[in-house]
């Protein structure tokens, strides 16, 4: 049994950068590849046009801190692509993606305590 | 890719190692999505080029915490002094990386600059510098005719003179004549007309080339019967056949006559005249007739023998030019001959025009510079303090200027790898901008390539010596104890100076560049409102030509022409139909020696005219008016009294003073025919062309094998360009339709080459206006910064805001005005230089002076009211304080 992560430790990488988050989000489902994960992050919005040296230099500095971790299997079988750079989530980049969902969530609370939100919802 | 690939430098190669593959087929990923969406792809590589530097550069120096620790006093001298400069780089680029905004501004601005340099002189690289594309070129030459007295040194040569030359020349390796033709290729698939070229079989040795499928011609083929082969252009290969190598060995049929393929030439051939699509084999002796001394029509190449100099060969072709004005002084006598050098025949038309827009885009890259070094000096001015403390620690001035220019070198670095890009996309735009039809040797070789970064690499690093060196200065000869002491008040004296000497000079630049491309500009509208004689709006042209083979005899010429013409004038739309066999503008004309009743001709005056033949209805329909006696009708036909028409020039220059109606004239040999009418001049050469004696004759009269229609239409013209095609079909399938084209295109053609460098020359004027005025502001604004203090001294003393404004103002106008006096002289100056390009405008044209001063101090007054409206604002309590 791996031990457990301490709180402080994900504190510290509070709160994230939006495209770390949406890394994080984007890696949840499966192990991607780079141009996978860029899709992915730009479909889910917000990201218009992320450039490849501002992209990888994010993934680096995210493997370093140890959110995530190259992939030594593929994880989509569809993608017969040997050259490619697999990544997936770390037990701490998953612990820190959700702490920021529940930073992020109690933020929506209280927005929509303060009917910030009410008016879109109808 | 390899663009992206050389943008990845940026990184270390430890990341390129790990990373650079993915980042590349992440970008490709994203052209090809950019592709498919229409998104700008340039807007895609801009982004990539700023990314990959920013985060390339953030890579190598922005994450210094695992860096070994440098202790400067255990290395060596050299050591140390790579150290210092190691921590200098890494200083700038953090520097650099805390001002992203000043840093792109003055990036970018450099890109510009450096970009536009570097691919305009890709293309004078290409065109003007390298030698040109044949093997051994400093030995190849064109022979001329030359005509002392007419003060003409390079005329065409005559079929005599050349087979004389060839014989008894001692100078040359091998010698070619070369003589323009047209020919109708039909049997399969479209007829078409091929322009092509009829050489003497030793042209290919002279330029030394080898066929990519068959041979060329032997010795032995200019004899007439074994002459009916030909050699294809690599282009017709390709287009006509698909690159078939079967088809060495084919007949074609040329004006209805089969010819043998025998050869293809290879792709990378280029020839002066890129038109020429078949070669055949030029037979000028052993014919029936003697080849003629009088009928000049031979374009004559040579290869000189190793070790021969040109002089070597002008003698040699003076001897043998007396030989022959000796031996035959009735065609000879004041002709000689004339050596070029064939690299000069093809570059100096062009020389000139290139050089203009080099000048002009250096000065662009001169007012970027200017800009920058603004922009530092304005950062040096806010880290005075900074660099004081810096002094008061024991940095050297050396070390101080040291580290101010390596910022300097890294900024123009960066500009220089953005600048690429600039010059990327720029040499695209060239290549598309440069005229198809106009033969530029060499421009195909414009590219992006070692040569090419190498100058992209040392202008950079030249750029930032330029505007670093200011700044450089200024930071090491600051005064310590003055920069030390609070408040910034005694920013004075010679820092202004400084910068209004900026503003004189930015102002005198732009001024100098916006005046040369006006009157580039003003002499290109000259010209194209030049009186050409002609109607040029509403023209439909059309050139078709009967088959000799198939059309024998002047009337079946004549009644095809008129069933052709008959069905042109049918057709809706078109209002008057006219054939000539000799188009203004297109190229087409010869020159005949005539007789003029009453005048002998001498040698040194000999009379000639350019000969056409016309149709009845021609001058209507292109809109030449008749100015004395009459046009043309059907009652001028064979059988009747023989008519001509003389225009202007012609008139007046062979019966001065008096009337030309009623006068005869006469054709080589043939008899005399009566003067009926006169008609305007028509500048046919060129808009730019000085006008020659032309004589019209009758088509019934002289039948011309080829005639061009021109149709006045009521409606657009292009609109019944299908009709003529149809109605030319209908009269014969297998007629060869050359292009049908508006007068205005022909018109348009004849200028193509003014008009792209015109272009050109437009984008770096607006360049050169909106980085000056950037500048212009940039400078204003910080002037009326510094200078907030005083104006808060001013105002407490009872200035009012109107006052502060016009304060301001009129020390903009006053360094606009000494600006603008500076670069209009230097305008003027340097533009007499350019006087060949120049039509009709003179170098100090008043129009174009005043327009550009307005403009430009219009500009400086806009930058300046800026900064002036802040400064009435300034609050004098706050201002005092500081």
């Amino acid at each position: 049994m791996p031990p457990r992560i301490s709180s402080a430790e994900i504190d510290g990488h509070l709160p994230l950068k939006p495209l770390v988050f949406q890394v994080l989000l984007a890696l949840t489902d499966a192990k991607r590849h780079g141009w996978s994960l860029v899709r992915e992050v730009q479909q889910r919005g917000g990201f218009s046009r992320i450039m490849p040296g501002n992209f990888y230099r994010t993934l680096r500095t995210m493997l370093a801190e140890g959110l995530i971790a190259e992939s030594t299997s593929r994880g989509d079988q569809r993608e017969e692509d040997e050259r490619r750079r697999y990544f997936e989530l770390t037990r701490l980049g998953e612990a820190v993606a959700g702490a920021e969902a529940a930073r992020l969530e109690a933020a929506v609370v209280e927005a929509r305590a303060k009917r910030l939100l009410a008016r879109s919802r109808g | 890719m390899t663009l992206y690939r050389l943008l990845l430098l940026a990184f270390p190669r430890r990341v390129r190692r790990e990373y650079g593959e993915d980042m590349v087929r992440m970008f490709e990923a994203q052209l090809r999505t950019a592709r498919v969406t229409g998104n700008s792809r340039l807007r895609l590589w801009c982004s990539a080029a700023a990314d990959a530097v920013f985060y390339g550069l953030a890579e190598r120096f922005g994450a210094p915490s695992h860096r070994p620790h440098i202790d400067v006093r255990r290395r060596g001298r050299w050591r140390s002094w790579m150290d210092s400069v190691r921590l200098d780089l890494r200083y700038a680029i953090r520097l650099f990386l805390a001002q992203p905004g000043t840093t792109f501004i003055a990036v970018l601005t450099l890109a510009l600059g450096i970009g536009a340099n570097t691919a305009i002189f890709s293309a004078v690289d290409a065109v003007l510098l390298r030698p040109l594309p044949y093997e051994e070129p400093d030995r190849l030459v064109m022979v001329w005719e030359k005509r002392q007295a007419e003060g003409v040194l390079e005329n065409v040569v005559s079929p005599a003179d050349y087979l004389d030359w060839e014989k008894m020349n001692t100078v040359f390796e091998s010698i070619a004549g070369v003589l323009t033709l047209t020919a109708d290729l039909t049997g399969s698939g479209e007829p078409e007309r091929l322009v092509g070229a009829g050489v003497s079989p030793a042209f290919f040795e002279v330029l030394r080339l080898k066929p990519v499928e068959g041979r060329f011609f032997r010795q032995d083929e200019i004899i007439p019967g074994r002459h009916r082969v030909v050699v294809l252009s690599n282009g017709l290969w390709q287009r006509r056949f698909g690159g078939d190598r079967s088809v060495v060995g084919r007949k074609l049929l040329l004006n209805g006559v089969p010819h043998e393929v025998v050869g293809v030439l290879p792709s990378t051939f280029e020839f002066p005249d890129p038109t020429i699509e078949v070669w055949a084999p030029l037979a000028l002796a052993g014919g029936t007739n003697p080849p003629s001394r009088t009928l000049h029509q031979l374009t004559v190449y040579a290869r000189l023998k190793p070790g021969v100099a040109l002089d070597q060969a002008r003698t040699e072709m003076d001897r043998i030019g007396g030989i022959l004005s000796a031996e035959y002084p009735d065609s000879n006598r004041t002709h000689g001959a004339w050596v070029t050098p064939l690299d000069e025949h093809l570059r100096e038309p062009i020389r000139a025009g290139l050089l203009l827009l080099f000048a002009s885009v250096a000065f662009v890259l001169l007012i970027a510079c200017v800009n920058v070094a603004n922009l530092l000096l304005a950062r040096a001015a806010s880290r005075r303090r900074e660099v004081a403390v810096r002094a008061a620690l024991g940095a050297g001035k050396g070390r101080l200027a040291g580290q101010s220019l390596t910022e300097s070198v890294v900024l123009g670095l960066l500009g220089g790898t953005a600048g690429l890009l600039v010059a990327y996309w720029g040499i695209e735009l060239l290549r598309q901008l440069a005229p198809s039809d106009v033969a530029i040797v060499g421009l195909d070789r414009m590219g992006l390539d070692m040569r090419i970064l190498a100058f992209c690499a040392v202008l950079s690093i030249g750029t930032a010596l330029l505007f670093g060196l200011l700044p450089a200065w200024q930071l090491a000869h600051q005064d310590v104890n003055e920069a030390l002491k609070f408040g910034s008040r005694t920013a004075g004296g010679v820092r202004r100076r400084l910068r209004v000497a900026l503003v004189v000079s930015e102002i005198a630049l732009a001024s100098l560049l916006l005046a040369g491309a006006g009157l580039t500009w003003r002499s290109f509208q000259t010209l194209l409102r030049a009186e050409s004689g002609f109607t040029m709006d509403g023209i439909l042209t059309s050139l078709i030509t009967l088959p000799g083979a198939r059309y024998r005899g002047a009337d079946k010429l004549l009644t095809t022409f008129d069933n052709i013409e008959q069905r042109l004038k049918a057709i809706p739309g078109v209002v008057a139909v006219g054939g000539t066999s000799a188009l203004p503008l297109s190229g087409m004309d010869g020159r005949r020696g005539v007789g003029i009743e009453g005048r002998e001709p001498t040698p040194d005056a000999p009379t000639r005219a350019h000969p056409r033949s016309v149709t009845p209805d021609y001058f209507r329909a292109i809109g030449v008016q008749v100015i004395a006696g009459r046009a043309f009708s059907s009652a001028d036909r064979s059988g009747s009294p023989l008519a001509v028409i003389v225009n202007d020039t012609m008139a007046r220059r062979y019966w001065p003073g008096q009337s030309a109606i009623g006068r005869r004239v006469a054709l080589a040999d043939s008899e005399w025919r009566e003067v009926v009418g006169v008609v305007r001049d028509v500048r046919h050469w060129g808009l730019d062309r000085t006008v020659n004696p032309e004589l019209y004759l009758p088509q019934a009269q002289m039948p011309s094998s080829a005639l061009v229609f021109t149709l006045r239409t009521s409606v657009p013209p292009q609109s019944i360009a299908g009709a003529v095609r149809e109605q030319l079909r209908a009269v014969d399938a297998d007629l060869p339709l050359s292009r049908v084209r508006t007068m205005e295109d022909v018109a348009a053609e004849s200028v193509a080459a003014r008009s792209a460098s015109m272009r050109v020359l437009a984008v770096f004027g607006a360049l050169a206006l909106i980085l000056a005025a950037a500048g212009i502001y940039g400078v204003m604004a910080h002037l009326v910064a510094i200078r907030s203090n005083e104006i808060g001294v001013r105002m407490t003393l009872g200035a009012r805001p109107a006052d502060v404004m016009r304060l301001i103002l009129r020390e903009g106008v006053i360094q606009a005005a000494v600006g603008l006096a500076i670069g209009l002289t230097g305008a003027v100056l340097v533009m007499r230089s350019f006087r060949s390009l120049l039509y009709e405008v003179s170098p100090a044209d008043p129009m174009t002076l005043a327009v550009v001063g307005v403009v430009l101090l219009t500009t400086a007054l806009v930058a300046c009211a800026l900064p002036a409206r802040r400064a009435m604002k300034v609050d004098p309590v706050s201002a005092l304080r500081q």
